[in-house]
């Protein structure tokens, strides 16, 4: 057993971290939070660079083929910001549905273009019946001389405000999962996408008003995208659970700063034992969030298998972070609601990752369905 | 034991005068959310105009003595205008006033004669609008480490420097009520004041903090906050409340009413909305209501609001039965807190990402979801923080230290 970092995930840990200091320190991220696209089209660049973009992206597609809990090194990092910006959206849930998904001739054209960061996917899978299961998509195509043509309205897609290009899940037969995938241009003649405004961070609305895309927009074969899908979830929600430990760490790390620093009544708070709970408190919701990803990112990793920790890390992680912030809120009170603090960034995405993908009821029956209970 | 008021004929008279009076005066469409920041501004106006006139009723401030321009009115009559302004989703007085509730209710205890006179009426008429002072950098739940705003005496006149945070809302105020340090190098307990001053004199300026909350005008709290600037600030010694360097005494009154002393009756809104919010929203073609992980999460939702109520309804009646009260006041606000902020988990879980956004066609009606979602975390702090009420509970319990603490006393002097 060796529950280590390996040396290069320590390397790469570090270069994520003076990266983030230096270009995405709190005054950049709260600057960040009101702008309509997630995307700062600087930063994406230099994350390019740096082959963010393309960390799951197998070699043979332009990417560097790490493995999951390599670039669960850096989701934490960027978490910790939390950066936002279609990384996940595009680099990790967008590569692998196209990856799980696509034929070998569409994964050429489309990944190599991901990971160098020129394309912007974004996955839409939500209606406004916000249910994460296949079940909910509705959405059907209409077929129009050998084309789809898409009426309709995809909800709490995330980052569609930056995407340039959408991976749409229809529906194209009576059966639960008869879900097939779709890549639209997102700048196509009507499609429209628009950041929902409120505590919520770049989920957004986006609207097909006869949007035609060809036959060949089709990602794999009809029927096949929810299994697609889930494979592709199946990665991905590691990662976001990686952001959502580094969002936590990040938050334990301001309010132990906090405690120390803070006097009141002659002492710093953090001799109230009160305060303590609260930390305390923290620092279980972060460390359950934490052990609860790695061990699903290893069985990952190790080709195990791994769908129970998966969805269990997502339940986990999903209730750790909001709550993670409640706790930090309470060792910080007034300074931690001032927005150019910093914590209330963290406190609305805890919100906006909470249903992202699952909320934790719907995480904890996966769990319990692949434990076959 | 009686949980219902039961009303004269009288007293169901006086409810149809008021439901009739309100219906001809309360301005049209005053609940609405601002559409801008003019809009927002106008509002406030509209609020302003009608609190004059409930005020010069005397039922801005209904229980509030007669002889210094309050309604005087008994304490039955007073719940009566308190549900029909309710009803309208309004409260009395309709705009955050939390100076004037505060430093009223202080000034009855502890002001002179005279001091009443020049400072109740114009509060209980509704001609001013008061904000209370007393955060600082350096203290805030530490209330007593009050030190940066210093008031020292130079003749006839006190000087104010300093800076308070965290304090009043927006659209500005006509009156401060303030604590500030008269004897920086006295001992602790024994070194502060109270002042109630007029906010628009020489020396002090504003400048607005960005916070996590939002919502403006009505009710107790309010979701915006300003950082206030004293510099070199004049104010007569008549400002003076409670003698010098009595401030910490004066507080015990304005704290306890501030932490929940005084009770509260009336609806909860959230919840009535939330109700009907899950009745009409359906999934799956099946209202909310009927789904059984919805019924389970309301149901506890609507336990704990019913519990808030009770304790309100419980501190209620001991004020104005004048009974004896210990740890009533913060457990009504430690309670009403907890439950609020445990509540915005509930809710996201059982509306989903809904409750998140303000949209019109994907949020609930006025986003009212959604002020919960941030206000339920922001409401923690104000007014001293859950720690700070756990704190004063086990002191008045008997539990924190060597002697038992006595709740403040909230009664003045009476008409
Ligand atoms: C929305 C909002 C509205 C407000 N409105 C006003 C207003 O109108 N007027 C005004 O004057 N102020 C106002 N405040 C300020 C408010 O009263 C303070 O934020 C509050 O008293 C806490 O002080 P603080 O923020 O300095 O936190 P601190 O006092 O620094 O507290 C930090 C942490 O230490 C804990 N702590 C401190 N002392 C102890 C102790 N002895 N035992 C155990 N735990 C302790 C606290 O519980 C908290 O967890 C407002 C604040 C907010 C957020």
């Amino acid at each position: 057993m060796d529950l280590a970092l390996t040396e290069s995930q320590e390397l790469l840990r570090s270069t994520a971290r003076s990266f983030m200091e230096r270009e995405a320190p709190v005054d950049v991220i709260v600057g960040l939070q009101k702008v309509e696209s997630s995307l700062a089209p600087d930063l994406w660049k230099k994350a390019a660079q740096l082959g963010w973009l393309g960390i799951v992206v197998p070699t043979e597609y332009g990417g560097s083929g790490d493995q999951l809990s390599d670039a669960a090194v850096l989701y934490e990092e960027i978490g910790r910001g939390p950066l936002p910006g279609p990384f996940f959206s595009s680099g990790v849930l967008g590569a692998l549905t196209v990856l799980e998904g696509a034929t070998e001739e569409q994964r050429r054209r489309i990944l190599p273009r991901v990971a160098s960061g020129e394309r912007v996917l974004t996955v839409a899978i939500t209606e406004p019946n916000t249910s994460w299961g296949p079940t909910g998509v509705t959405l059907a195509p209409q077929g129009r001389n050998g084309s789809y043509v898409l009426n309709g309205t995809k909800l709490f897609v995330a980052d569609a405000t930056s995407a340039t290009d959408l991976v749409v899940a229809v529906r194209t037969g009576d059966g639960p999962t008869d879900v097939s995938l779709l890549h639209v241009d997102a700048r196509a003649r009507g499609v429209t996408a628009r950041r929902l405004p409120g505590f919520v961070s770049w989920q957004c609305e986006v609207t097909f008003d006869n949007v035609e895309v060809p036959a060949t927009a089709l990602l794999g074969g009809a029927q096949r995208g929810w299994a697609a899908l889930d494979r592709a979830l199946e990665r991905a929600l590691p990662l976001l659970c990686a952001y959502i430990v580094g969002g936590c760490q990040a938050v334990y790390e301001k309010s132990v700063a906090y405690a120390q620093s803070r006097v009141q009544f002659g002492v710093p708070i953090g001799r109230f034992q009160r305060v303590q709970d609260h930390v305390i408190r923290l620092v279980n919701h972060l460390d359950s969030a934490r052990w609860a990803t790695w061990e699903a990112l290893w069985k990952l990793d190790t080709g195990r298998p791994a769908a129970a920790s998966v969805h269990m890390a997502k339940a986990v992680a999903s209730e750790a972070y909001p709550e993670a912030c409640n706790a930090a809120h309470e060792v910080h009170a007034g300074m931690g609601v001032l927005v150019e603090y910093g914590l209330a960034a963290h406190t609305q995405m805890s919100r906006t990752l909470f249903n992202y993908l699952g909320d934790p009821r719907w995480h904890k029956r996966r769990m319990a369905d692949a434990l076959e209970w | 034991m009686d949980f219902e008021v039961t009303y004269t004929e009288e007293q169901q008279q006086f409810r149809r005068e008021v439901r009739a009076w309100l219906e001809t005066n309360v301005p049209a469409d005053v609940q609405r959310t601002p559409t801008s920041p003019e809009d927002n501004y106008q509002r406030y106006l509209e609020l302003r105009a009608f609190g004059r006139k409930l005020g010069a009723k005397g039922w801005l401030y209904p229980t509030a003595p007669a002889k210094y321009g309050g309604g005087g009115l008994d304490v039955d009559y007073a719940i009566i205008l308190e549900e029909e302004v309710d009803r309208l989703d309004l409260s009395l007085p309709p705009y955050y006033d939390s100076g004037g509730r505060l430093g009223s209710a202080s000034i009855l205890v502890w002001g002179t004669e005279e001091q009443r006179q020049a400072f109740l009426p114009a509060i209980y008429h509704g001609e001013v609008r008061t904000w209370q002072l007393l955060t600082e950098p350096g203290a805030g739940s530490d209330l007593a480490g009050v030190r940066t705003t210093t008031a020292v005496r130079d003749g006839d006149e006190y000087v104010i420097k300093g800076q308070k945070i965290f304090v009043g809302s927006d659209n500005g105020a006509d009156r401060i009520w303030l604590i500030a340090c008269t004897a920086p190098n006295g001992r602790r307990h024994e070194n502060l004041s109270w002042f109630m001053i007029d906010a628009n004199l020489p020396g002090i300026s504003m400048q607005p903090m960005e916070l996590m909350g939002t919502g403006g005008e009505g009710g107790t709290d309010s979701g915006v906050k300003q950082t206030v600037f004293f510099d070199d600030v004049r104010v007569p010694a008549f400002a003076l409340v409670g003698g010098e360097n009595k401030g910490w005494t004066v507080a015990t009154t304005h704290l306890e009413l501030e932490h929940g002393g005084g009770g509260r009756i009336g609806r909860n809104r959230v919840w009535d909305r939330l109700l009907r919010y899950c009745q009409e929203t359906k999934r799956d073609g099946v209202p909310l209501t009927q789904q059984p992980d919805v019924r389970d999460s309301l149901a506890d939702i609507y336990i704990k609001t019913e519990i808030t109520r009770l304790f309100g309804l419980r501190n209620f009646y001991l004020t104005y039965a004048r009974k004896a009260k210990s740890y009533e006041g913060p457990q009504l606000s430690y309670y009403r807190k907890t439950a609020g902020l445990w509540m915005t988990g509930a809710i996201l879980e059982m509306v989903g990402p809904a409750a998140l956004t303000t949209d019109p066609t994907w949020g609930s009606s006025a986003g009212f979801l959604e002020t919960q979602q941030r206000n339920g975390i922001v409401s923690v702090h104000p007014g001293g923080t859950t720690d700070i009420q756990r704190v004063q509970m086990a002191r008045r319990i008997g539990i924190g230290r060597s002697t038992r603490e006595k709740a403040g006393t909230v009664h003045g002097a009476e008409a």
